[in-house]
């Protein structure tokens, strides 16, 4: 076997979007071989106190990092007293993603959530050394980025109710994964909003 | 003081390296533990200090440790110090298997841990361990059943059976009167042979008691209510053997 | 191209391997066992190069066993696929990884049965049924028809036969045919191929 792709071994993608007074972050469930399915349980968000990541790229990186990420944020909470805010885990990310520059984790975090103060919704992804990329729509990631740009950039809104973000993202990632070989085989999506958090598990084509 | 026992490791000009010389006294301070040899059996014997009111005797650390399935070690002195000692013969049986595909031999195992033990008193920066070790068991595919003693000094030896830490003499000088030497012990008689020396000094009885039953293929603890039906038998012996002197004595 | 296999039943788990030795286009013996036997209650059934494969194997079984020493109880199955998959994962990124793909068959907490796939970068997934290798591109289409989640052990053995003969009549390479063991409340024991 040749030398490949680290991060289009295991496939997988992961968006996230903001809404009126709510975030959403969903990912596909598939862990694949190359070509081949392995696993169709393999989420992809993770989430920390109030903060929710989403990692897709190497899967051996993705289950290294959100474990290391599960013990940073409980060291941070043992130390500050309080949960991480997004805004500050994004920070977090980035310093622990550049840390390893020059011999990487090969994932592509996003990170969504909503500020325990002031209720603000923060979403924001990263390239895998690091640099932040703010937004305030929608961020992608993962073998079907491309794809998921295009459904986002056409069916996303400002200012969508939880309901109607659950619709718009659970649409964007389908039939963006759809279009993608290495991306799909079921799906998850958290809507959060101030006082709670939904999670619902999406039936997708199983090809 | 005389000057030689403030820095560590150094002769006396007598002779003497005093820090040795101070971690048997720290032995003899420690709680007594006996090991005892039969045909086809070892039993590792130990006085339990006494638990406090609030203390969970089952789950607080034992005397006596499995070093590997077919080892078992049990110490007088310091507690502390044991640990760092048995998490290191623990490693070195691993390692052992790791790199040789056979498991150590009891002797191997004794060696390695005087080895670790003499060199503490030799190194710069530490002070020797404040423990004595009885090693039992069985080598592997072998029925002989193996005893062994190693010392702060680094010293180790094979013995029949034998008592270290407080009041051990006395446990000693009780084996030798007693230990048949011509006559092999059976499993019975060896694990009643251990149990009659500690309680030469150990008063408390039954519940101060802990005993490691070591045969080839196994290993286990006798329960508490095991070891006081052994106790209640001696005493009632010696109840009796005490009933046949009186009367003789008022004639 | 050896073959790792492994089913979940309800009452326990299967796990074979290929009995090929194999240097080059040699076979050198056809009584290999790829397997190690962690505790009481986990075995480890592994593949890659060799050499690596068996010092890797070697001494993640001297690391449980001493666990179990140090703790004076046993590791349960999802603790040592953590721990399998932490190793793999740490030697990925040294100068030169340990090459080993791993299958981890048990009896969680001595009642749940497990099974874990990890590769050897450490990517770890927990399977009702598993394959490392080109043997999964055989099989997995069988596994997938007829397994099901209340499967038994006995059950589970037929349609590992099933696999097997497939194996047989497509799989290119000479495997020497499977030596399979089973876990269940008994404890582990050889069902097939040593004979």
């Amino acid at each position: 076997m040749s030398q490949q792709d680290p991060s289009t071994i295991n496939g997988g993608s992961a968006v996230a979007m903001v809404g009126k007074d709510c975030v959403a972050i969903a990912s596909d469930l598939r862990l694949g071989q190359q070509s081949m399915g392995v696993s169709n349980d393999f989420e992809k968000i993770f989430h920390y106190g109030h903060v929710f990541l989403g990692l897709t790229g190497l899967g051996t990186d993705v289950l290294t990092v959100s474990e290391n990420f599960r013990m940073k944020t409980n060291l941070y909470k043992m130390a500050e007293q309080r949960e991480i805010e997004p805004e500050s885990f994004a920070n977090l990310v980035s310093t622990s993603l550049y840390e390893k520059r020059f011999g990487p984790w090969f994932v592509g975090p996003i990170v969504a959530g909503l500020n325990s103060i002031s209720s603000k919704p923060f979403v924001c992804g990263f390239d895998y050394i690091g640099c932040i990329d703010y937004a305030k729509d929608f961020i992608v990631a993962g073998t079907a980025s491309e794809q998921l740009f295009g459904m986002c950039e056409s069916l996303y809104e400002p200012n969508l109710e939880p309901d109607d973000l659950f619709e718009t993202i659970s649409q964007a990632l389908l039939n963006a994964v759809d279009r993608d070989a290495l991306s799909g085989w079921g799906a998850v999506v958290y809507v959060i909003t101030k006082d709670k958090v939904v999670k619902r598990y999406l039936k997708t084509r199983q090809d | 003081m005389s000057g030689y026992d403030s820095a560590l490791s150094i002769f006396s000009p007598d002779g003497h390296v005093f820090q040795v010389e101070y971690a048997l006294e720290a032995v003899k301070r420690g709680t007594c533990a006996v090991g005892v040899k039969g045909k086809e059996i070892v039993v590792l014997a130990c006085e339990r200090r006494t638990t406090l009111k609030l203390q969970d005797p089952r789950i607080t650390p034992s005397k006596i440790n499995r070093i590997d399935k077919h080892v078992q070690l049990a110490f007088a002195g310091l507690n502390a110090d044991a640990r760092i000692l048995i998490d290191k013969a623990r490693i070195e049986a691993q390692s052992y298997k790791l790199t040789l595909e056979d498991p150590v031999t009891v002797e191997y195992l004794t060696r390695y841990v005087a080895g670790v033990q003499q060199r503490y008193t030799q190194s710069g920066g530490t002070r020797p361990f404040g423990i004595s070790t009885l090693i039992a068991g069985f080598d592997p595919n072998d029925k002989t059943p193996r005893l062994y003693q190693t010392e702060p000094s680094g010293i180790y030896s094979a013995w029949k059976a034998n008592a270290i830490g407080r009041s051990s003499k006395t446990v000693r000088e009780f084996l030798e009167k007693n230990y048949e030497k011509e006559k092999d012990l059976s499993d019975e008689e060896t694990i009643k042979l251990s149990i009659k020396g500690l309680l030469e000094v150990v008063q408390t009885g039954a519940k101060n008691i802990e005993i490691s039953i070591i045969k080839p293929e196994e290993t286990r603890s006798m329960t508490n209510e095991e070891i006081e039906k052994i106790v209640k038998e001696i005493e009632d012996e010696k109840a009796a053997e005490a009933e046949k002197k009186k009367p003789k004595k008022k004639d | 191209m050896e073959v790792v296999l492994g089913i979940r039943a309800k009452d326990g788990v299967i796990l074979a391997t290929s009995k090929a030795f194999t240097r080059g286009i040699s076979v050198l013996k056809a009584t290999d066992d790829k397997t190690r036997i962690l505790n009481d209650y986990n075995i480890l059934g592994f593949t890659g190069e060799g050499g690596d494969t068996t010092q890797f194997a070697d001494y993640i079984q001297a690391n449980i066993q001493l666990s179990t020493m140090r703790e004076g109880t046993e590791l349960n199955s999802k603790a040592i696929a953590s721990y399998v998959r932490y190793e793999l994962a740490k030697s990925l990124r040294t100068r030169k990884p340990f090459q080993v793909n791993v299958m981890l068959a048990g009896l969680d907490k001595r009642e749940e049965p497990f099974l874990s796939l990890i590769d050897y970068l450490g990517t770890r997934v927990d399977l009702p049924y598993a394959a490392h290798g080109y043997a999964a591109f055989y099989t997995m289409s069988l596994l997938d028809r007829h397994y099901t989640p209340d499967i038994s052990v006995e059950d589970g053995l037929k349609l590992l036969d099933m696999c097997e003969k497939e194996l047989v009549k497509r799989f290119p390479m000479e495997f020497k045919g499977l030596l399979v063991k089973v876990v269940d409340k008994k404890g582990i024991r050889v069902v097939k191929g040593n004979e």
